[in-house]
């Protein structure tokens, strides 16, 4: 598992790079991270010295990207990813009864994941489904108008 | 067959379009199209079918609705919605009648006119014509936009680039979505009409995270209009082979919309603020010279080049000319998106757009221009939406969103969040914004458990000075304003909690 999540890290590393020769310009440390933790669910702290030797960067450049990004992960999420808006347009709707009903149905807080593996949960600053809240992303599918009642309900689509 | 038109614009189908795509899917004699969506979001699921005299609509679908649509009994004409018959649509015009891919539709529409037109023109002469329309960036910034293209077109360098800001970070805004979504060859048109004005050959679209339906749908249009001849298709710097043009995605952080951060994140380093000059126009990307705007802006561009700058100057006010595009969201009967000339009060707005509040809902404040914008109570809903009465008030359209709170609301902790917000968002680059956020949200937390000190209210007045004074960019800078507006007209819940 953890070698062939290694060399899927070399071989994204080797195509970012090529990405960047092509072009001559400095690597793209941002896209490059945001590959790897498409292939791998999250960028490993341990690969970091990886990465900046791969891309000819500091390892200090790679950690700064990697914390910066509030979308960057160094552990996997759940097998869903939810996500809870809390942008001003969900606040005026409600959105604290959601993540109330959410806490609860789930039994884990913000930034937490269920002991099953199941989920995560995230907040996050607007979806852009503000004129359809409270909002709620679970992986790419936005969810609108949500009802708190509802949440346990709208979870079960999700194995 | 019967053809149906059904929105795949990401809050119709949060709204159930999805549901009704399936359950309708093998329904013999039904033809289903996707379309974009008209932006009345308070009636999605919206179905509509042609009838004679035009499209007949019927809102808020459930699957069981088939039958008496097939039967076309019960549906509304969409041209006698009031909501959509009182908008001026400019940009906005297709929207729920064309499919989001097909080029035939949209140049079948109005479309690739402003191309066309701008091909006929000189760069000189392209830019002139934006000047006579006197169109100001809509990101925030309210910049002309003549003037940065301009610029840019006269600094020398080898390479330019035009990039569009397509971070959307206003929470309660939703509109360079559903352009992405709904007439992605809208945003590309502006932007290759810009990169003949100045001389670019190179673009990118710098999309947020968080919209994976528009990344997909700009990809897809990218790809056909590289079929069609619109776009070159040869990998950037390949000279002479068109205008190549790229989506990149983000990662999150708010303060990345800021046009500095923006360049910095698309280079792929940290988002942070840069100290301007020099501008981006001057040397942005990759130190050349670069066009940033905004989606909005660049999807406005194309009407103004097909129809003329005196056109779009002839609508609005005197310094805010042409169409405001307002996102109403919150406690309102009626969210959705609004299209009209500048110059309407924002009662106006809320009244015959907004439908007033949402059943059982009493109207507390209206927030306009996103999370940094200022909050206005009943008393002063008579301000015009341009950006002078705005500026006189202290306040900001921002990218144009409406969130109405209702009386349920609690003002300190609405205060306290968006606190909390600029703490969490700061990229850290100067100390007003990173520590007074810290500071100012720690004030707002202990007066909500009753710790508040005498001289706290003062204290938060300091500190917002501060930060509206010495902060590097309008994040810091703006920051303050929705807390101190929360004071200044709710300052009752305050004082409350600190007796
Ligand atoms: C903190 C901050 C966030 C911003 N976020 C955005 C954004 O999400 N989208 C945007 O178009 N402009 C945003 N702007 C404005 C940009 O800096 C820039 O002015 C704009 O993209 C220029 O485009 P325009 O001329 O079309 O308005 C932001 C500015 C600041 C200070
Ligand atoms: S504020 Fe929640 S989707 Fe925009």
């Amino acid at each position: 598992m953890v070698e062939e999540g290694l060399s899927a890290l070399a071989a994204i590393l080797e195509r970012c790079r090529l990405n960047h020769t092509t072009q001559s310009r400095p690597p793209n440390i941002l896209q490059s991270l945001l590959a790897i933790q498409k292939a791998l669910g999250s960028v490993p702290l341990h690969a970091v010295g990886e990465i900046a030797h791969a891309l000819e960067v500091t390892e200090a450049d790679v950690a700064g990207v990697l914390s910066y990004y509030p979308e960057l992960r160094t552990r996997p999420p759940g097998r869903h990813l939810i996500r809870i808006c809390i942008g001003e347009s969900c606040v005026a709707n409600h959105c604290d009864r959601v993540l109330a009903a959410l806490r609860d149905a789930l039994n884990i807080d913000v930034g937490e994941t269920t002991m099953d593996g199941r989920f995560t949960v995230q907040r996050i600053y607007c979806v852009g489904n503000c004129a359809v809240g409270p909002s709620l992303m679970v992986d790419d599918d936005v969810h609108g108008r949500v009802a708190p009642q509802k949440v346990g309900e709208l979870l079960n689509e999700y194995e | 067959m019967t053809r149906l038109y059904l929105s795949n614009d990401t809050s119709a189908r949060a709204a159930g379009a999805d549901r009704l795509a399936k359950a309708w899917a093998h329904t013999p004699g039904l033809e289903l199209i996707r379309t974009s969506s008209r932006g009345a979001f308070f009636l999605e699921p919206l179905v509509e079918r042609d009838m004679p005299g035009g499209r007949v609509a019927w809102s808020n679908v459930t699957p069981d609705d088939l039958p008496r649509i097939l039967a076309g009994s019960g549906g509304a004409p969409v041209s006698q919605i009031p909501f959509l018959s009182r908008q001026t649509r400019v940009t906005f015009a297709n929207f729920g009648v064309t499919q989001p891919l097909s080029l035939d539709e949209y140049s079948a529409c109005g479309g690739t006119k402003g191309l066309e037109r701008a091909r006929q023109l000189s760069p000189g002469a392209m830019i002139e014509e934006l000047k006579v329309s006197r169109l100001r960036g809509r990101g925030g910034a309210a910049f002309p936009v003549w003037n940065k293209w301009q610029i840019a077109r006269e600094t020398a360098s080898d390479r330019k680039y035009v990039v569009a800001n397509a971070d959307e970070g206003d929470a309660g805004t939703y509109c360079d979505r559903m352009i992405m979504e709904g007439e992605p060859f809208r945003l590309i048109e502006g932007m290759l009409i810009c990169a003949r004005a100045i001389g670019a050959d190179t673009g990118y679209i710098y999309c947020r995270k968080e919209y994976p339906a528009a990344a997909g749908t700009l990809r897809a249009a990218i790809e056909r209009a590289e079929r069609a001849g619109l776009l070159g298709s040869g990998p950037p710097g390949s000279h002479g082979t068109g205008f190549h043009l790229e989506v990149l995605v983000g990662a999150g952080s708010y303060v990345v919309g800021e046009e500095t951060a923006l360049l910095e994140s698309l280079e792929g380093r940290r988002g942070v603020v840069q100290a301007r000059p020099p501008y981006p126009a001057v040397s942005g990307l990759y130190g050349r010279p670069t066009i940033v705007s905004n989606v909005l802006t660049f999807a406005i561009v194309p009407s103004i080049l097909a129809r003329g700058g005196e056109w779009y100057a002839s609508m609005g006010t005197e310094r805010s000319r042409g169409t405001v595009v307002l996102q109403i969201g919150g406690r309102v009967k009626q969210p959705g998106l609004v299209e009209i000339p500048f110059g309407a009060t924002l009662e106006e707005v809320l009244e015959r757009f907004g439908g007033g509040m949402a059943p059982g809902a009493r109207f507390k404040a209206v927030q306009v221009g996103g999370p940094l914008g200022s909050l206005f109570p009943a008393s002063r809903l008579g301000i015009r939406i341009c950006y002078d009465a705005f500026a006189e008030a202290g306040a900001i359209l921002g990218h144009g969103g409406i969130v109405v709170y209702d009386d349920e609301t609690d003002m300190v902790e609405l205060a306290r969040h968006f606190m909390a917000f600029t703490a969490d968002e700061s990229c850290g680059k100067c100390t007003p914004c990173r520590i007074g956020s810290v500071r100012g949200r720690e004030i707002l937390e202990r007066i909500q458990v009753g710790r508040g000190r005498p001289g706290d209210l003062d204290l938060l007045a300091d500190l917002g000075e501060t930060m509206k004074t010495a902060s590097l960019c309008a994040f810091g800078g703006r920051a303050p304003y929705p807390v101190l507006t929360a004071i200044e007209h709710f300052g009752e819940e305050f004082r409350r909690l600190m007796k």
